[in-house]
């Protein structure tokens, strides 16, 4: 029991000194949110006339002349209620609506690539890692290159393309405009016609790395006695190869995909990028175009609380699977 | 001026993409047809509208917030429309008459009888006095600087006193004040947060449907000038200047505001399209000028400026950074064309020289003590003549005329070292005043008058201290005489040419020599419209409004005088 409450209270630790951060960077960065919005509405319309400088100030509460260490208490109080406050770029909406409304759409997209990548590469991986010496080697080198790709070039390239050329993929966006959003037939098709390219370019370059790490432990793994006994035994190659070999094989890369999959939830800011996502990644950007600090807030602080989340349940796992780790020194 | 959208085409790759953002569009084109309230709206009567937006639309249709996605002019109007495009009288919209006592306190106002507003209400001057209060009361949707009284004599007439004479506030009272109802605006109870889900107002459109990807307005049926022909008009958002550009070539987008390749050619490359160039805002290298107020750097000496002033080859830059859509630029601010009455006879040279001036630009600096030194470039006090120059990231126009300038300015022993740098960053440092020369435009005020021109950038009032906010005065330009006669203009009534020319003669001259904005050239702001699809758009000819389609309220000047072609 001590074991699991000394890691709680690390975990608790970490959440304030990452909420801390949270804090302080952005307010590090250069520029204030009434000059940027100023900048932004000259640039767009022209005309601001300079009394307008007062009235945003007043109306985004930027000018509140308290002391940085009492907005950062009075910061810490809202994140406990949950109250993310509100957001300057699309004032006066809640954070927490923005976050809402983008959410789902980085989940579903970057968690179902990250998944598909995972479960491809170490599917892969087994097999490659088998037959190693076989012209399957090849596969390592031919999904490094993926991965070592620059991500927005092959995104780009894909786009160029299949969206371009063949015209098989939507360019952009996260559904066709014209769709109510909802549960209905026609919306949930087109969102997954539209998620389709920029879900295959992360598959494409997150894939090589787990195929390799897999088939390297793949082939630590058949060097094994058990492996050689399971032989011996003259159990079915098939069998061998999954039930003694990759599953041993796989533990490591399980570790690592359950730290990804916290970081599913920042999204992929160039991925949404690229093809106008509307997701999380997307949103930070535009909070850190507009000095938002409300909004990048409470994306990092959504971010953080995933990848803590994430690496606490494997810890938790860890301990569970391994008696070792709970070993006091 | 709107470089955030003619620069952005960069960042999106310009790789990806030819013809297919066209998708999108194409899908909410066709679809449109199926009745959804609107009744008459056909493909052929929607007009499709991109402004530039990227990403989803937040709703917001208060035409007193910042992030409002639309409004002013469109839904709501104002009294009066001013064209800040051409010197002429204001356009009649809520209001039908105005006039000054002698003194200019006093704005006596008509307003239109027999105006509904789209919930079927009436519209009366009392309306109009309760938009003045509200935004008396709330201060933070004061972004006019309003400072005036107002009193509803009867139903059609109201009067706005103000304390001292206040000619120069009018065309804000009566153009950039959006009418508002009386009887759903005084129930809110913060009008300055709330997002104004459903609009009323009396303007020639109304709210048809809003989707976070699109928002369409439909024509008002009851409008007081009769139910405009245009029938919809439709935002989109889309990904950036390039998904805008696919969108034209494919016909699915009919009005737009930035450039495409090969401009001059639009018509060939975009069949049934046009483009119009308007100038309107004044491209300058903007120098922190003044050592009073804490600059530093061989730019706060006047005949360093001069000399860079000198030096340029603005032919060469406008057909190498702005492919020759720039135009003349007047060193004393004026607008030529709009303003050429009012540029002054005293300036040495009316319009900036369009070809560079080597030996004028070296004796200003010789003359000043700076001497050659051995790498070419100019020096004084053991200091070299080399100013850096911020430029934002991307904007790829002004980073290639930054280039070119440095090309030519080498070559006139001035060097120049061009920093890119963020947005946010370079908007910081132009604010505080930690800049030693950066390029930026200069932007013209609610009314076709040089003069808020002159009271934004040139006025002791909106400058502040080097680490201190300047807005808008970045070039910490301070002249008594300047801010004395800004002050003589503010009590000078606008009929009063002769009187008022006196004051810009002044203004003109010390802005000339000083130079603390270095005139490059002036821009142009590009827009291509569906001209095959719709007739009545503003012409260089017929510029009766200014013809950007994010340029609030003068879309809606525009939307009333389009008609469908097809019918």
């Amino acid at each position: 029991m001590r074991y699991y409450a000394r890691k709680l209270g690390f975990y608790l630790v970490a959440l304030w000194a990452a909420l801390t951060l949270n804090f302080f960077i952005p307010r590090m960065m250069p520029g204030n949110p009434v000059d940027t919005l100023m900048a932004k509405l000259q640039q767009r319309g022209g005309t601001v006339d300079p009394a307008a400088r007062r009235s945003y100030e007043l109306l985004l509460g930027a000018d509140t002349g308290e002391p940085l260490i009492i907005q950062y208490f009075a910061y810490l109080g809202n994140m406990l209620r949950g109250d993310l406050g509100v957001s300057v770029s699309v004032f006066p909406a809640e954070v927490s609506s923005v976050i809402g409304q983008a959410l789902p759409w980085t989940l579903v997209l970057v968690g179902l690539a990250t998944l598909l990548s995972f479960a491809l590469g170490i599917v892969l991986g087994a097999v490659v890692g088998w037959r190693r010496g076989s012209w399957l080697d090849s596969l390592v080198p031919a999904t490094t290159v993926l991965a070592a790709v620059p991500y927005f070039w092959l995104a780009l390239i894909l786009v160029a393309v299949f969206a371009t050329a063949l015209g098989w993929f939507p360019l952009q966006g996260g559904y066709d405009v014209v769709l109510t959003p909802g549960w209905n037939t026609g919306f949930l098709g087109s969102a997954v016609y539209h998620g389709m390219l920029p879900a295959l370019t992360i598959v494409l370059s997150s894939v090589g790395g787990w195929l390799l790490g897999m088939r390297n432990m793949m082939v630590s793994a058949m060097s094994e006695d058990y492996v050689l006994t399971a032989r011996a035994k003259g159990l079915r190659t098939t069998r061998v190869m999954t039930r003694y070999a990759a599953r041993n094989a796989v533990l490591p890369s399980l570790a690592g995909f359950a730290i990804s999959l916290g970081f599913v939830v920042s999204g992929s800011i160039i991925t949404e990028q690229v093809f106008s996502y509307p997701g999380i990644g997307s949103k930070l950007l535009q909070g850190v175009q507009n000095n938002d600090y409300a909004l990048m807030q409470g994306i990092f602080l959504v971010i953080t609380v995933a990848v803590l989340g994430a690496n606490l349940v494997v810890d938790l796992l860890y301990g569970f699977i391994d008696p070792r780790t709970r070993v006091e020194t | 001026m709107h470089p955030l959208i003619r620069r952005t085409r960069t960042r999106r790759a310009a790789s990806a993409a030819v013809a297919a953002a066209a998708l999108l569009v194409t899908a909410a084109c066709s679809s449109d047809s199926g009745g959804d309230g609107g009744g008459s709206g056909t493909d052929a009567d929607t007009l499709v509208a991109y402004t530039g937006q990227a990403g989803d639309y937040q709703a917001n249709f208060n035409p007193y917030s910042p992030t409002t996605i639309e409004g002013p002019g469109t839904i709501f109007e104002p009294l009066f429309y001013f064209n800040q495009a051409r010197d002429q009288e204001p356009v009649p919209r809520l209001g039908t008459e105005f006039s000054w006592n002698d003194t200019g306190t006093e704005l006596s106002i008509t307003v239109r009888e027999g105006v509904q507003w789209s919930d079927g209400e009436p519209f009366t001057a009392h309306d109009v006095v309760f938009t003045l209060e509200m935004i008396t009361e709330h201060p933070a949707m004061n972004g006019t600087g309003y400072s005036g009284t107002a009193e509803a004599i009867d139903d059609t007439h109201l009067v706005v006193r103000f304390d001292e004479p206040a000619y120069m506030d009018g065309p804000q009272v009566l153009g950039r004040i959006w009418i508002v109802p009386e009887h759903i605006w005084g129930e809110m109870s913060d009008p300055a947060t709330d997002t104004v889900q459903e609009p009323v107002g009396t303007g020639p459109f109304v709210l048809d449907e809003f989707k976070p990807a699109a928002f369409t307005l439909a024509a008002n049926p009851d409008y007081w000038d009769g139910e405009p022909e245009l029938k919809k008009v439709r935002f989109v958002a889309l990904s950036g200047n390039q998904a805008g550009a696919d969108a034209l070539k494919a016909g699915t987008v009919d009005w737009q505001t930035g450039p495409v390749p090969d401009i001059h050619n639009v018509e060939k490359n975009y069949p049934g399209y046009r483009a119009i160039t308007v100038p309107l805002n004044q491209i300058a290298l903007l120098s922190c000028s003044s050592a009073e107020l804490g600059c530093t750097g061989p730019q706060t000496d006047p005949a360093v400026r001069q000399a860079i002033y000198y030096a340029m080859d603005r032919e060469q830059i406008n057909s190498l950074a702005f492919e020759n859509t720039a135009s003349e630029i007047s060193p004393g601010f004026a607008l030529p064309g709009r303003d050429s009455a009012v540029i002054s006879q005293n300036l040495e040279n009316p319009t900036a020289p369009m070809t560079a001036d080597a030996a004028r630009s070296a004796r200003l600096l010789e003359d000043a003590g700076w001497t050659k030194g051995g790498d070419g470039i100019y020096e004084k006090d053991g200091e070299r003549l080399s100013l850096t120059v911020s430029v934002v990231t991307g904007w790829t126009d002004y980073i290639t005329a930054v280039d070119v300038i440095g090309q030519q300015l080498k070559a006139a022993g001035i060097e120049i070292i061009p920093q890119q740098t963020s947005w946010n960053e370079w908007s910081d440092s132009r604010g505080m005043g930690n800049y030693q020369l950066l390029i930026d435009s200069l932007y013209q005020g609610p009314a076709p008058d040089p003069f808020y021109l002159y009271s934004y950038f040139f006025s002791t009032a909106t400058t502040a201290e080097v680490g201190e906010s300047a807005n808008p005065n970045f070039a910490r330009f301070s002249d008594p005489e300047v801010d004395a006669a800004l002050e003589a203009l503010k009590q000078t009534d606008p009929q009063d040419t002769a009187a008022r020319q006196e004051h810009f003669d002044l203004i003109q001259t010390r802005i000339e020599q000083n130079m603390p904005y270095i005139p490059v050239l002036t821009g142009g702001t590009t827009s291509e419209y569906h001209a095959e699809k719709f007739s009545g758009w503003p012409t260089t000819d017929d510029l009766y409004a200014f013809p950007a389609v994010w340029a609030r309220p003068d879309h809606s000047q525009i939307f009333i005088n389009l008609k469908p072609a097809g019918e």
